[in-house]
């Protein structure tokens, strides 16, 4: 009879605690409910298909238990030959009691909705859950506020297990000043800034902090190398936050437009049909962008060279248009 | 879609532990408390009744008194020595990004805050992910939005619309909402005669008025727009970091470029990023948006001449 996965996974969990020692596979498979023991008697052919249907499903268990949470520990018994046992120490994994009052338990629920649709959003319920394990049993306190995430990149995620285990990460990136690089990155904090998240560390190409913007992450974080490959210092040096220096640049904008710029920055004129603001700016690319987006209600003045990028895209923009309306025209 | 079996093994834990720390509850109790239907309780109980050690006979399984049962109360008497287990990193950064995040946006009420401390110590791997503001909004501006959401009753606005325009409305405030590190206000707009949620950084002054708020919120989720037509748009490779970034979007990766397909909600908004990426596009589709980019890099041109 087939028994519900959570079942199995559950009584797992409980054979793996009450291991003395340590459980091999094939003990897992002849004893835990849930899995099929070998069928006495069996074929070379039913055996093969059989021992391949226990090691997808074990696996698949063993992925299911680290997303839970619980740490497998693996264990070689010198006297068994080589073969892995596993064993869960309860202790290592306990969920510590927290005392949660009504209000905070009811920030903790709109925590856990932030992340609706993204990557870590059954990460945040799967949260929550444990947290109301060791929670009080009192209603929570309606907040009259909501929370929402809409563009969350996924590294987030590979990076927090990556941090958590102290393993670097590796990824193809773009970036204003170096171009497109593969760039091998020792985690130690994701910074989240409107919506965008940045990944600050040790770039070891560099030897150096660096910020990393994790929206021009190309493809996936792959975490590489061994376990507990480094330290991550404390304080984290202000130098990984900050990277570039602040500069000011001088804009035009229309009356009432842009108004993300105009907090940036202070007005000091007009000219014509234009507001003058001197904006203060990071990367000239963000500045750049800035104004392409309000598509005309804003201009650059100085510096010359960030007016030009902006010329120079908006031109390559109108030509990739143009080309597409005279091909939809000429198809 | 059927529950993932990580989430529902989270909840059987949890059921155990929160019966240790209180010795017994009700059914109704146990499902408003982890959030699922008393039906779901109720088989999560009867999964719990019949897992334990090798051997599974009685002593070896977790077990619950059948008398209290009848009455519809859960009483443990055997957990079989398991409890849920701590926060998992994803689940610890996802918990308290969002905390800070929220606790950052200057809207939040000190329990954000408290709340992140507890379990940022209890977490105890320092300080994994960390929030900044995008914008502080003016506290007198919260203050006078809260009071009035508090008592129910309407605020008169003087507010820079999405357009650019200078706006004077008067809105029922229903809450108060933190989008990507910015705030908002949902409510119902009585100028517009519809559901709005404006930026809080938007609002240019703010009074709080005498009368009622008579309307609902808005139960569909408010700031869902809904798509006007599908999009496909291929550039370089070096453009698909913006391109990841629109909602619902599939980035096919062929190589040297990639394609995105997306529904587009506003065209006006969609055409102002993709100037930003102008150099690495190599086709817009359909005629409408490809017409919109046009539109706004001549506009582009026009100020920078």
């Amino acid at each position: 009879m087939a028994v519900d996965p959570a079942e199995r996974l559950l009584n797992l969990i409980i054979a793996l605690t009450h291991a003395r020692v340590r459980m091999t596979r094939a003990q897992i498979r002849s004893s835990v409910a849930g899995y099929a023991p070998p069928t006495p008697g069996r074929s070379d052919e039913e055996a093969r298909r059989e021992d391949a249907a226990f090691e997808r499903m074990f696996e698949r268990d063993k992925d299911e238990l680290r997303r839970i949470g619980i740490p497998l520990k693996t264990v070689v018994d010198p006297t068994h030959g080589d073969e892995i046992g596993y064993k869960i120490d309860a202790s290592d994994a306990k969920m510590p009691d927290i005392e949660f009052n009504s209000a905070e338990m009811a920030a903790l629920a709109l925590a856990s909705e932030y992340w609706r649709g993204a990557t870590l959003g059954p990460d945040a319920n799967q949260g929550l859950t444990k947290v109301a394990s060791t929670a009080g049993a009192a209603p929570r306190t309606p907040l009259g506020l909501g929370a929402r995430a809409t563009s969350l990149s996924d590294a987030t995620a590979v990076i927090a297990e990556a941090r958590a285990r102290r393993q670097a990460v590796e990824f193809e990136y773009t970036s204003e000043s170096t171009g497109h690089a593969t760039r091998t990155v020792e985690p130690w904090l994701v910074l989240i800034r409107g919506g965008a998240d940045y990944l600050v560390g040790f770039d070891r190409d560099k030897q150096a902090a660096r910020t990393f913007r994790l929206r021009r992450v190309h493809g996936d974080v792959r975490a590489i190398g061994p376990d507990n490959s480094y330290e991550i210092p404390d304080p984290i040096p202000p130098a990984g936050s900050s990277p570039a220096p602040v500069k000011v640049g001088r804009i035009g904008l229309r009356p009432e437009a842009g108004h993300a710029l105009r907090e940036q920055g202070t007005v000091v004129g007009s000219d014509g049909d234009w507001d003058v603001l001197d904006v203060e700016y990071r990367y000239a690319d963000q500045l750049r962008d800035a104004v392409l987006g309000l598509g005309g209600r804003a201009r650059i003045v100085e510096p010359a060279d960030i007016a030009d990028r902006v010329i120079e895209f908006a031109q390559a923009a109108l030509d990739a248009a143009a080309a597409s309306l005279g091909e939809e025209l000429n198809g | 879609m059927a529950e993932k079996t990580p989430a529902r093994v989270t909840r059987l834990l949890g059921i155990v532990t929160y019966l240790e720390h209180h010795d017994e509850a009700t059914v109704p109790q146990l499902a408003q408390h982890f959030g699922v239907s008393e039906a779901q309780i109720r088989k999560d109980v009867a999964t719990l009744w019949t897992s334990g050690a090798p051997g599974y006979l009685h002593g070896d399984l977790i077990d619950f008194d059948a008398v209290a049962y009848e009455d519809d109360i859960i009483r443990l008497t055997d957990s079989q020595g398991v409890s849920q287990v701590r926060l998992s990193p994803r689940e610890a950064v996802a918990l308290i990004g969002a905390l800070s995040t929220v606790a950052a946006s200057g809207v939040a009420p000190e329990a954000f805050t408290t709340a992140l401390d507890k379990l940022v110590a209890a977490v105890g791997d320092g300080e994994a992910v960390r929030s900044i503001a995008l914008s502080n909004p003016d506290p007198e501006l919260v203050a006078t939005l809260r009071s009035a959401l508090e008592d129910g009753v309407v605020v008169d606005l003087v507010y820079v619309d999405a357009s650019d325009r200078l706006t004077e409305r008067t809105i029922e405030p229903h809450r108060l909402v933190v989008i990507d590190g910015l705030t908002y206000v949902e409510c119902w707009c009585r100028r517009a005669q519809d559901y709005r949620t404006l930026r809080l950084d938007r609002i240019r002054s703010a009074t709080r008025g005498a009368d009622a708020v008579t309307t609902q919120p808005d139960t569909t989720g408010g700031f869902s727009l809904v798509p006007q037509f599908e999009a496909a748009i291929t550039a370089a490779r070096p453009a698909r970091w913006l391109l990841d970034t629109f909602p619902g979007v599939r980035v096919d990766d062929d190589g040297d470029t990639v394609t995105a397909r997306f529904g587009v909600a506003d065209a006006r908004v969609i055409a102002g990023q993709l100037l930003m990426i102008g150099p690495h596009v190599r086709t817009i589709k359909p005629v409408e948006l490809a017409r919109e980019v046009a539109l706004q890099a001549r506009a582009v041109l026009d100020a920078q001449a």
